[in-house]
This record gives C-alpha cells, sequence and structure tokens, in this order.
C-alpha cells in the first residue's frame, strides 16, 4: 500500500464520496465538487483520484445500476472504508489544532 | 436520444481504444450521464467539447492498466506462444540439418567477412586520428616546377619552418621530421635502425604521443639527444632505466643522450619511429647551414595551426612569403616553388606525394563495395533458403490458421525464426572472427586489430547489423509464409507460385553476378602482378646481393678483399640501386635548341662498372671507363628518357652536349637504354648516372654465382666481421628488394582472392540448398520420366540445365562490368597488361564448372534413385 498522504483534490473527492453517501459514482462525484468548489472539474481527474484512493484502501468500490441516461452503462459506486474515516478524522484534526494555534488579534 | 444531441462519436471510439476493458463500461456511463446534463444546462456545443476534453482527461495510467488476474494463465498467453514459437524453431532446424546449416553457415561466413573488412576499413579512415589536433595540423607540401617539369614534393626547404614561424602569427607550432637509416652502438649491440627519426622539439607539441619519461619541451631540444620507444628502450636497455644513458650514434660513433622515453607511436600514425633524435643534431651539429638553405629539401613539415585559422587564407599568403624569402634563389635556379597545406587527416588516404606508407581511398571503397556485396549474397542466400521451404511449411501454416492464429502472429513468428538464426549465424561469427584476426592482419600487411576484445564496439554494432538483417531478410519468407490460405494449402493443391520461382532465379543470377565479377577482377589482378614480375625490366637483378659497404677506401678494401673469393663474380658500388631510393639533382642540360634547359633529374652515383654488371645496354657513345681521367668529374651518362626530354630524336644526337649539375660540368659521354629503376606502376623518369665522389656510394652490389649462394654469402659475411667488428653486416638481395615495391599491390591480390572465393563459397551453399531443393520437388516427376525410359546422364542435364541458364545470365551482366572496373583499376599503372578474352572464358568456365559440381551432387544422387521408391513416396 502507498504512503496515506492525501493530496489536496484528493482530499475533495473523498470528502465529496462521504458526502454523497452511498450514492457516490464517476459523474455524481463531479457534479458534487463542481458545484461545490464553484469550478469546472475534468472526469479523468476525479476518476484518476477515485483510482489511488482505492490503492490506498481510503475507498472501496462495486458495480451497480445502471440508467437510461447513462445509455444503459453500469455505475461504479464508491465508499469510504474505515480507514478513509479515519483519514479524513486526522486531516480535520490537523487543521483544527493549527487553526487553535492561530493567535487571536487582542 | 436524438440523434443530434450525440457526443462526437471518435472520441468515444477513441476511449474505447485505449481504456482497459473492464473499466470502460463504467467511464463511458459517467461521460454520458454528464453529457446529457452538460447538454441541457449549457447546451450541445459546450457539451460535446467538455466530452472531448473528459475523453483526453481520460488518458491516464490508471484507464490502461489490465485488469488484475482472478485466474491462472490461459494456455495462450504469450510467453507460452513465444516458448512454441522457440520450440518448432528449434526442431525445424534440427529437422533440416542441411537447410540450416547453409543458412547459418552462409551468414556467419558474410558477417565475418563483414566484420574483418569493416575493422580493415575502419583502421585506414581512422589514420593519424588519434591526435586531437589532427584537425588544425596540416602538412606544408611543396611543388616545384622547373623548365622540364613539375616535382611533387611532400618535403620543404629546410629554411621554411624558422622562416614560417615569424612571418605567420596563426601558426602555433611547426614540427619537422625526417626519417634516415642510423647506426646505433651501445656495448656488444649494433643495429642500423631503419625506423629513425630526426625531429624537432616541437614534435611533442603538434603530435599527441605520450612521453613516458622526460620533459615533452625540453627533450628534443639540444642536439644529440635522443627519444626512446618503449621498444627500443627495451632493445638497448633492457630493464634498466635509460635516461640520461648514451648511445654511439653513427658512422663517427657520436655520443647521443637518452632524454625520454615514449610510448610506442600508434600503428595508425603517420610518424612512425622507433627513434627520435633531435632535429637540432642535423641542423646546428652536422650541417649548421642548412637552415638557411631555400633550394635544399629535407625534412617533411607539419604545422598546427591556431584554432580558427583558415588554411586556405594561410595559403594566399605563401607566394608573398617565398618571393620575399627565396626570390633569389628561385631566379637563379629557374625553378618556382608552390607551397601548399594538406591537412593531416587526409594525407595518408589521399595525397599522391611520397610517403612511408599511403592507403588507397579506392582500395577502401573496394573493399566497402566487397563487404557489402558478400553480406549481400549471403542475405540473397537465406531469402532464397527459406521461401523455397516455405512449401514445406506450408501445411504447419495451414494448421496454425485453421487453429485461429492471425496473419500477423504468423509473420511474426517467421520473423522471430530468421533474427534466431542471425543471432546464431553471429554468435560463430564472432567466434570465427576472434580467431581470424591474426590472420587477417598478416595478410593486409598491418596491425589492424589487436583481437576481438579490443573491438566490442565492433561486436556489438555488428549484433545489431545481425538483428536488422534477420529482420531485413525475414520480412520477405515471412510475408509469403503467412499469406497462404489454410483450405488451399490443407487440400493439398499447393505450388510455389510462378513470382516466387522468378524472384529466386533472379536473386541466384545477382549472386553469381557478384561471384563472377569478383573471380575476373581476381585473374586481372593476377596478371598484372605477374606481369610485372616477369616483366623485362631493361637490368638484371638476379642473384644480386646488395651490400650497405660504407664508403671511399674502407669499401675500395672490403670490395677488393671480397673478389678473390670462390663464388663472387663481380661488384661495384653505387649510391643508390633500382627499386630503392635516390636523390634528385638540379641540372642544367644543353637540349635540341643549344639552350642549357633546367631540370630536376634523379641521380644515380655509381662506379666505372655499374652499368655493365646491371647489364645496362649503352644506346649511344660510352659507358664510364677508367681510360678517361676527365670521366670522375666531366662526364654524365644518361637514359634514353632523358635525351627524349631533351628533345633529341635519337640519343646519338646527345651524346657530346654539355651539362652543369652538382659542381660538375662537362659533356654527356653517353645513353643508356630505358630501364626500371622504379616501380612499374611509374613511367620512366629522365635519369643521369654520374661517377661516386669519395664520400658517397656506400652500397656494394655483388654478383655472385647461382651455385652455393649460402655459402658465398657467409664467406662474405666473415670477412665483413673481420675488417669492421664494430658494424653490423646488413645486405638484401635485390630481386627481393626490387619486388618489394609491388607489396601493397600483392596483399590486394591476396584479399581479393581470399574475399572472391568466399563470395563464391557462400553462392554455391545457396545454389547447394536450392538445388537440393528443387531435386526433392521433382522427384516424382523424375520418377515418371524414368519409367519412361530417360536416361540418368538426360536428367542431370534436365536438372542442371536451369542452374546453368541463370549463370549464363550472370556471366552476361558480369563480363563489361568487371572489365570495366579493371579497366580503370589497371589505369593507375604506366605499364599493365591488357585484359585478355581467355580471362573472361577462365572465369565463366570456373563458375560454371564450380556450380556443376554444386548442383551434380544433388541431381546426380536424384537421377540414379530407383524410380519404384520415388513414386511410392505418397
Amino acid at each position: 500500500m502507498k504512503g496515506t498522504y492525501l493530496g489536496e483534490f484528493e482530499e475533495v473527492v473523498l470528502l465529496a464520496v462521504a458526502m454523497l453517501a452511498g450514492e457516490a459514482y464517476g459523474a455524481a462525484i463531479t457534479n458534487e465538487i463542481e458545484q461545490q468548489m464553484a469550478r469546472s472539474v475534468n472526469l479523468g481527474a476525479v476518476h484518476a483520484a477515485l483510482a489511488r484512493l482505492e490503492e490506498k484502501g481510503l475507498l472501496t468500490s462495486r458495480l451497480g445500476g445502471a440508467t437510461a441516461e447513462r445509455g444503459g452503462r453500469s455505475k461504479r459506486f464508491f465508499s469510504v472504508t474505515m480507514a478513509g474515516i479515519k483519514a479524513l478524522d486526522t486531516i480535520r484534526e490537523i487543521r483544527n489544532r493549527m487553526w487553535n494555534a492561530i493567535p487571536k488579534p487582542a | 436520444m436524438k440523434g443530434e444531441s450525440q457526443p462526437p462519436k471518435w472520441a468515444t471510439r477513441l476511449l474505447h481504444w485505449f481504456c482497459a476493458s473492464h473499466l470502460v463500461n463504467d467511464l463511458e456511463g459517467d461521460l454520458l450521464e454528464l453529457f446529457a446534463q452538460r447538454v441541457r444546462k449549457h447546451g450541445l456545443r459546450q457539451a460535446r467539447q467538455r466530452y472531448v476534453r473528459d475523453v483526453f482527461s481520460l488518458m491516464r495510467p490508471f484507464a490502461f492498466k489490465k485488469e488484475p488476474e482472478r485466474y491462472p494463465k490461459p494456455v495462450f498467453s504469450p510467453p507460452a506462444m513465444i516458448r512454441n514459437y522457440l520450440k518448432i524453431a528449434f526442431r525445424n532446424l534440427a529437422k533440416h540439418k542441411m537447410f540450416s546449416f547453409i543458412n547459418v553457415m552462409g551468414l556467419s561466413a558474410g558477417m565475418t567477412a563483414c566484420f574483418l573488412i569493416a575493422l580493415y576499413v575502419h583502421f585506414e579512415l581512422t589514420y593519424d586520428a588519434f591526435n586531437k589536433k589532427a584537425d588544425r595540423i596540416y602538412r606544408v607540401a611543396t611543388d616545384v616546377q622547373t623548365n622540364s617539369e613539375t616535382l611533387r614534393y611532400s618535403i620543404s626547404p629546410w629554411a621554411m619552418a624558422s622562416n614560417m614561424q615569424n612571418d605567420f602569427p596563426e601558426m602555433e607550432a611547426c614540427a619537422r621530421v625526417r626519417k634516415e637509416e642510423m647506426l646505433f652502438r651501445k656495448g656488444d649491440l649494433k643495429f642500423v635502425e631503419e625506423n629513425a627519426v630526426l625531429a624537432d622539439s616541437t614534435l611533442f607539441e603538434v603530435f599527441d604521443f605520450k612521453l613516458l619519461n622526460g620533459n615533452p619541451k625540453t627533450a628534443l631540444m639540444t642536439p644529440l639527444s635522443i627519444v626512446l620507444t618503449e621498444t627500443s628502450a627495451q632493445k638497448y636497455f633492457g630493464n634498466k632505466d635509460p635516461m640520461g644513458q648514451t648511445l654511439l650514434w653513427g658512422d663517427q660513433g657520436e655520443l647521443v643522450t637518452v632524454t625520454g622515453v615514449m610510448q610506442d607511436p600508434p600503428v595508425n600514425s603517420q610518424i612512425k619511429g622507433d627513434m627520435f633524435v633531435s632535429m637540432s643534431t642535423y641542423t646546428a651539429h652536422r650541417d649548421k647551414n642548412i637552415e638557411q638553405e631555400w633550394g635544399s629539401f629535407g625534412a617533411t613539415a607539419f604545422v598546427l595551426l591556431k584554432p580558427g585559422t583558415d588554411p586556405a587564407t594561410m595559403e594566399k599568403k605563401f607566394p608573398a612569403f617565398l618571393q620575399n624569402h627565396a626570390g633569389k634563389m628561385m631566379a637563379e635556379q629557374q625553378m618556382q616553388i608552390r607551397m601548399l597545406l594538406e591537412p593531416l587527416r587526409d594525407i595518408y588516404l589521399h595525397s599522391t606525394r611520397p610517403a612511408d606508407e599511403s592507403g588507397n581511398i579506392n582500395n577502401v571503397y573496394v573493399f566497402s563495395a566487397v563487404a557489402l556485396f558478400i553480406m549481400l549474397i549471403a542475405c540473397i542466400n537465406f531469402v532464397n533458403l527459406t521461401t523455397a521451404r516455405s512449401v514445406e511449411r506450408a501445411r504447419e501454416v495451414g494448421v496454425r490458421k485453421a487453429v485461429g492464429a492471425a496473419r500477423s502472429t504468423l509473420a511474426r513468428q517467421f520473423l522471430a525464426e530468421s533474427i534466431m538464426m542471425c543471432v546464431i549465424a553471429f554468435l560463430i561469427s564472432v567466434i570465427l572472427s576472434a580467431a581470424l584476426i591474426p590472420l587477417f592482419n598478416e595478410l593486409a600487411g598491418k596491425s589492424v586489430s589487436k583481437g576481438i576484445i579490443a573491438e566490442l564496439p565492433f561486436v556489438a554494432i555488428l549484433l545489431v547489423a545481425a538483428l536488422l538483417i534477420g529482420l531485413l531478410a525475414g520480412i520477405y519468407p515471412a510475408f509469403v509464409l503467412s499469406s497462404f490460405e489454410p483450405v488451399k494449402v490443407l487440400k493439398g493443391r499447393f505450388t510455389t507460385s510462378a513470382k516466387g520461382v522468378m524472384l529466386r532465379k533472379g536473386l541466384v543470377t545477382v549472386q553469381f553476378t557478384i561471384s563472377i565479377t569478383m573471380i575476373i577482377a581476381t585473374i586481372v589482378v593476377y596478371t598484372q602482378l605477374d606481369f610485372m614480375r616477369s616483366h623485362d625490366l631493361g637490368f638484371s637483378k638476379n642473384q644480386t646481393l646488395v651490400i650497405q659497404s660504407g664508403v671511399g677506401r674502407e669499401r675500395d678494401v672490403f670490395e677488393a678483399s671480397i673478389m678473390d673469393l670462390a663464388g663472387v663474380r663481380s661488384a661495384t658500388a653505387s649510391a643508390a640501386v633500382p627499386g630503392g631510393l635516390n636523390p634528385q639533382a638540379f641540372s642544367k642540360l644543353e637540349n635540341k635548341r643549344g639552350e642549357m634547359q633546367a631540370a630536376n633529374l634523379d641521380v644515380y652515383r655509381v662506379d666505372f662498372d655499374f652499368i655493365t654488371q646491371y647489364g645496362l645496354k649503352i644506346v649511344a657513345g660510352r659507358s664510364f671507363s677508367k681510360k678517361f681521367a676527365t670521366d670522375s668529374t666531366r662526364a654524365l651518362v644518361i637514359n634514353e628518357a632523358a635525351a627524349k626530354m631533351l628533345g633529341y630524336a635519337t640519343p646519338g644526337e646527345a651524346v657530346g652536349k654539355q651539362f652543369d649539375q652538382w659542381d660538375r660540368q662537362g659533356t654527356i659521354i653517353g645513353v643508356v637504354k630505358n630501364f626500371h629503376f622504379k616501380s612499374l606502376q611509374e613511367n620512366i623518369k629522365p635519369l643521369t648516372f654520374r661517377l661516386i665522389d669519395f664520400w658517397n656510394g656506400k652500397l656494394l652490389s655483388v654478383q655472385v654465382d647461382g651455385k652455393n649462394v649460402k655459402q658465398t654469402l657467409s664467406a662474405i659475411e666473415n670477412k665483413w666481421r673481420t675488417m669492421h667488428p664494430d658494424q653490423p653486416f646488413s645486405y638484401y638481395f635485390l630481386d627481393e628488394f626490387y619486388d618489394r615495391q609491388y607489396r601493397a599491390d600483392e596483399r590486394f591480390e591476396a584479399l581479393f582472392l581470399n574475399f572472391a572465393v568466399l563470395a563464391i563459397f557462400i553462392s554455391c551453399l545457396g545454389l547447394l540448398g536450392l538445388a537440393s531443393y528443387s531435386t526433392v520437388q521433382r522427384t516424382k516427376e523424375i520418377g515418371v520420366r524414368k519409367v519412361m525410359g530417360a536416361s540418368a546422364a538426360s536428367i542431370v542435364t534436365l536438372l542442371s540445365g536451369d542452374f546453368l541458364q541463370l549463370i549464363g545470365i550472370a556471366f552476361i551482366i558480369a563480363a563489361p562490368l568487371a572489365w570495366f572496373a579493371m579497366d580503370r583499376w589497371l589505369d593507375s599503372f604506366a605499364y599493365k597488361t591488357d585484359i585478355h578474352l581467355w580471362t573472361f572464358i577462365v572465369a565463366a568456365l570456373l563458375s560454371a564448372l564450380v556450380a556443376l559440381l554444386t548442383i551434380s551432387f544433388q541431381s546426380i544422387r536424384a537421377a540414379l534413385i530407383n524410380p519404384v521408391k520415388s513414386l511410392r513416396s505418397e
């Protein structure tokens, strides 16, 4: 397994998967990120991040239901693993600690 | 979904092309879903753009990855297939031992020839290249023009170097060298060193010779200093340190001090020497005024120009420079000197000026062509034999195709086989080359290579070449073999196409064209050499011993002492003998119009009976005679060529005319018939004879009896040893010495002969393969013919006829080609044979005979076989 260091975009993708809670697949994640961050995102970038996260063991995937809109092609649903949740927690903790450490203007 | 609102099809196709199959479904789903949403939100145009962008953004490593294997590898996975190919290839090799042997032998013979020739060509092309500053080093050559002729020298006037140093700031350094025979002594050791060189102290500045011991700046500065090579240091001093030691130099035995030891010069260096004596020994010690002489030529000057100097601009300044320094002298002596710069790297191969060693760019071209042709012949064999055998493998191809092999897979299989064959040939050829290098060095007459270990880059190149040959030679057979239609092949209705047969015949013709050309060339080279060896030279060179006997009284005493030995017929002294070097003298001779015509003429300084002993014919006037007291200072004998140069219609007219040469004035007393005092490559030049002075004429030609030459020789040697215990007895036989001039041509002949034989051999290997194949193909036909009453002889004729026809065509193409090439080669000789008709007849008969012998082995066997057997063979 590769190191569990998370890149910025990887973190965003991981958060998006967590947010979508069981309804996370390529197109949906892309839409979610575009809305949240108000910028256009390439599908390729998203999938590359998903593949890396899965390799790191932070995500799992399963194939699931197809819709007409997708030309009858199945979706790959992603969900966050325990390791993924833990990684998110750690990041948040570090961020909080650092936020708290900023001296307040007196 | 409506037609117009669809994403670009090509992008989808692209996705399917690069994307791993287990991912493509899901990804395409995402793409389509996003596309549909974007059409609604942003419109079709933007949606399509985003679609394309997304497809391109998916071109990442994760998308190319194959799905991890869930089951053990299936039977037809690539490694197993390759193993199968290899197995089949080896089985094929083993099953058809004859074919495989012929194929691999031919290829490796061709490769070996190519490899060796490549070494040779590389050696020749990199002459002097070890000098890092080679591109800035030039030789200053001179042309000396008199009323009579232009002499093209590689040497230059003695006064030139020091004056150039002052006048040309663009010159960094100038080093002069002069090769001379010198006598060296140390205790009991005494050697006449043929490779002794006088060299300026700048030698190590201009050339990259490595001085192992001593200071390169000063080693050759002072008179009487000497730099030894490692080899010569070993020779004189053994393992002792030679630095500061002394040797006795020259006939007078002056002391020279060793001031340096250098690495032996590389084999392909123009300046070769075993002993380097400082030039100042000559210019400041032996001949003090020589540095001021413009009219005296002696040393070869090499100049090192500063970086960025244009030699052409420098050459433009030469006429003014010469006029400035030597103008008066040139006017007095009625001659014009012209100086020119020759780039160091071009001298060896391109310069036609006199040199110790010179290569010939034409030989390089000829041998490169020979190497290519031999390789071509070998490759043709390969293609021919492989395609010819295709019939036997047709079933295999059919079965493989029926089972599902794609055409590309089959082509790959056959390519791999041919590459494998080439690699085997490569391995054999490396071993062969390693074994042959010493022999080849001997054949080429120079140490072209130290051994295979020193040539690893070449081995690597050969490997690449082998792979390439495998690929190229394999392409056609692979293409043909993989194109068989399985249905036809498996039904057995398969015959070789007419096109394939034509191609094979064409290729055989090409092979034999090359071989026959080479045979004719070899015969012509041989006849020319034979012609030169047996040509009447105009003097007798047999049973003549030439001894380096010293000069003056010393020599006279020695000459007198050997005259009464049994077996010595006569002896005569001279300063030069035919086939060797002789000086040229600035001379003025009275010509037909009564003027004193100036010319630089070859000079033979000879004793009274030289002309008689050498069997030269006097055609007008008389020879030197002791009866005329004035002969020793006022007489000159010239040859017919000189008389002709002076404009006299008959030699008789020249007798009694005036001459002025090297401090002697007088009359021409006689004219000798032209004789070849130089090799037959040159025309006979005007020559003058004068009697020797007491300080020259150190060669004693002794005519001995044909019987007991050995005894006579040892008797002479004994005399020498008792009279000159301190000097070595050095001698040579005139005929060998004279023929030494043809050594380069003899080597050319030997190399050519070897490669011609090789070419024929490889061609015959191919022919053998094809013949045996075609007889096997026609087994049944032969059986039927025999049953119907054909005789064995008629069948042999039938089988051989086809091939002989090809050889006939090859001959028709080869004959004019060879004639043209060899006519040009012969042009480089002043005296040459004609190309005789019999040459072509012999070549034709020889090639036909060799081919017939090759074929007959197969065809006779086929003709004698019992028809019952061949007809039952179904």
